[in-house]
């Protein structure tokens, strides 16, 4: 029997496997609610900035009761204003408006494959009829990653069926004639792959469930912000060099952030394709470890 | 059809402060049940898992059939194991956790069905596994292990948790399956189970190998004592004429005596021909399940 025959048939009983519990209603549920919540956030956001200056600033300080707004505020407004008056920019922000946690739950989802075979205990039965251990590490990865595209695919329907009507309906047409945007859409798909394929890769370096759900969490909500004060500190103190700011692309959510955005992330942030080589480079790495350590573990 | 059989040579595996298995050697034949018996904590689990690729021996190898488990093309087909009650996602039902098997090493859906039948979990099988009993969990775990048709089959303590009447119905289905040329090994940690079901025995403790062979040969080689039981008005009269005999007599209260030495038949046979009148006669067995205790107690037990 051929390679690819082992494969599809270990990837369709993973599919099985999961729509057999309730990760796979999760899941789902959690794709749904996490775009819908971001998607009307982004609406709300590109409604205002998409108007002229002065109504945003209206809009924007509205809770602030009528006194007078500080001139450095009024400047920080107007920078952001510029970046996002763009109906381009709100269009790509609107229809990848899942990836912020979608990204997160496709890396979970990932962690969750690998990790609940001990969890569940039910690595016994599964090693037992899959021995080669590889094997099914990548059964399960070409299961992660299909199911991360059914995700970002769901995600990507509900955004630009309800942004289309929202953009066209505010007088700036689809914009998904943009290459851009589509780009943006696509690049989007890609991201949610290499997090699900990152997820793998931690589930089998880390055994516990718990303990990689928990840190990869972490590492992907402040990863970002913590790098930036690091680098920002070692750049003040230490080598005040400015590929020292650059180098901050080293960290996982700092490469997501760089890969997915056509728009400079930050001052000295380095082209999309490093971002996304990075974060390919972690997945592989993280994958290639945890497969070794999986192939010696005695599953007792 | 694979010849299925197993052939562990010099298999050790350490763990951290503790040897589980220790230079452990010894072979499975087809068309028999060959218990693998010992205390708790002999290594006998280790072994099982060392002989499947799970545990990864220190040193040594286990074949089935000539080959290491991880090189069978299709391990499913060759070897049936239940190694814990089922193994399965709590979450999931009977029939989908066998589907899922099914799925993943390519056997038709109706597969599931099939085994459910054989091991008469059909009414449970669309309930979720955490709901099951042990007992129901062990007969899941064994429907899992028969998908494949396999040649040998491979059980880890298996009566644990199953009620009389399923421990009857397993031996009958194991003994079967050996009927058929199936290789069937059984773990246990009593001896009487073993005597019940098994053609040989593997016997082993901390971790190394005690006897091996047929039962009826390892039990006699085991040794201890065939007693005889009477009764008696007369116990002097009988004491005597059995001591000439060449007998050892010793009461056993009022009017009892336990003879050791001769057997059953000499027993009356002397107590016929010296008048004496018995009113109770049996011959004992020994009582193998201390003298198998003694012989693995020396091993220490439990580490
Ligand atoms: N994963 C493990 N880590 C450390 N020690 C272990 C492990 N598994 C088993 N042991 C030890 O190895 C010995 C043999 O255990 P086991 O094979 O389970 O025996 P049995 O199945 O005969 O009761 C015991 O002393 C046990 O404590
Ligand atoms: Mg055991």
């Amino acid at each position: 029997m051929s390679r690819t025959t082992l494969m599809l048939r270990l990837v369709r009983a993973e599919f099985y496997k999961l729509r057999t519990t309730s990760t796979w209603w999760i899941f789902t549920l959690a794709t749904l609610v996490s775009t819908t919540v971001m998607l009307i956030v982004d609406c709300v956001n590109a409604n205002s900035l998409l108007k002229p200056f002065d109504q945003y600033v209206a809009l924007e300080a509205h809770g602030h009761g009528g006194r007078p707004i500080p001139a450095e505020f009024l400047a920080h407004m107007r920078s952001e204003w510029e970046l996002g008056h763009s109906a381009v920019t709100q269009a790509t922000t609107i229809y990848t408006a899942g990836q912020l946690i979608g990204v997160l739950l496709a890396c979970l989802l990932g962690i969750v494959l690998i990790t609940s075979e001990f969890h569940q205990q039910t690595a016994t039965t599964t090693f037992l009829l899959t021995p080669h251990r590889d094997r099914v590490v990548a059964g399960k990865l070409g299961t992660a990653v299909g199911m991360a595209f059914l995700s970002w695919l769901l995600s990507t329907i509900i955004s630009v069926t309800t942004g289309a009507i929202f953009l066209h309906h505010l007088g700036y047409g689809t914009q998904l004639g943009n290459a851009g945007v589509l780009r943006a859409i696509a690049l989007n798909l890609a991201a949610y792959a290499i997090w699900a394929v990152f997820g793998i890769g931690f589930g089998a370096l880390i055994r516990s469930q718990l303990g990689a759900t928990v840190s990869a969490t972490v590492l992907y909500l402040i990863g970002a912000t913590a790098a930036a004060s690091v680098f920002e500190l070692i750049y003040t103190y230490l080598i005040p060099k400015s590929w020292i700011l650059a180098a901050q692309v080293v960290v996982p959510a700092v490469a997501s952030t760089v890969m997915i955005s056509p728009t400079k992330t930050f001052d000295q942030s380095p082209p999309q394709w490093v971002g996304a080589a990075i974060l390919i480079g972690y997945g592989i790495l993280a994958g290639v470890i945890g497969t070794q350590i999986l192939r010696r573990r005695d599953i007792a | 059809m694979d010849d299925g059989r197993i052939v562990v040579s010099a298999l050790t595996k350490h763990y951290r402060g503790v040897t589980a298995v220790d230079d452990l050697s010894f072979t499975v034949e087809p068309g028999r049940v060959t218990g693998f018996l010992g205390p708790n904590g002999a290594g006998k689990t280790t072994t099982l898992r060392m002989l499947l690729n799970l545990v990864m021996p220190t040193a040594g190898t286990a074949t089935i059939g000539g080959r290491r488990y991880l090189d069978l093309p299709e391990p499913d087909r060759v070897v049936g194991a239940v190694l814990e009650a089922s193994s399965a996602h709590k979450g999931r039902t009977g029939r989908n956790h066998l589907r899922a098997c099914c799925l993943t090493t390519g056997l038709p859906l109706t597969r599931a069905d099939e085994v459910l039948d054989l091991v008469g979990l059909g009414p449970a099988a669309d309930r979720k596994v955490k709901g099951y009993s042990l007992g129901m969990k062990q007969r899941l775990g064994i429907a899992a292990a028969m998908l494949g048709d396999p040649q040998v089959l491979i059980l880890d303590e298996p009566a644990n948790g199953l009620d009389p009447e399923g421990i009857r119905w397993m031996r009958q289905l194991l003994q079967g399956l050996a009927t058929n040329g199936r290789t069937v090994l059984v773990s246990s940690h009593l001896l009487s189970e073993m005597q019940a079901l098994a053609d040989d025995v593997v016997i082993v403790a901390a971790g190394r190998l005690v006897r091996q062979g047929a039962v009826a040969d390892v039990l006699a080689s085991m040794g201890g004592d065939h007693r005889v039981r009477v009764s008696t008005p007369e116990t002097e009269k009988l004491t005597a004429a059995l001591a000439g005999a060449g007998a050892t007599v010793t009461a056993d209260g009022p009017g009892s005596l336990v003879i050791s030495g001769v057997t059953a038949a000499a027993v009356g046979d002397t107590a016929l021909a010296a008048g004496v009148p018995l009113h109770h006669l049996s011959a004992e067995s020994p009582d193998l399940e201390d003298v198998f205790l003694d012989l693995t107690h020396a091993k220490a037990a439990i580490r």
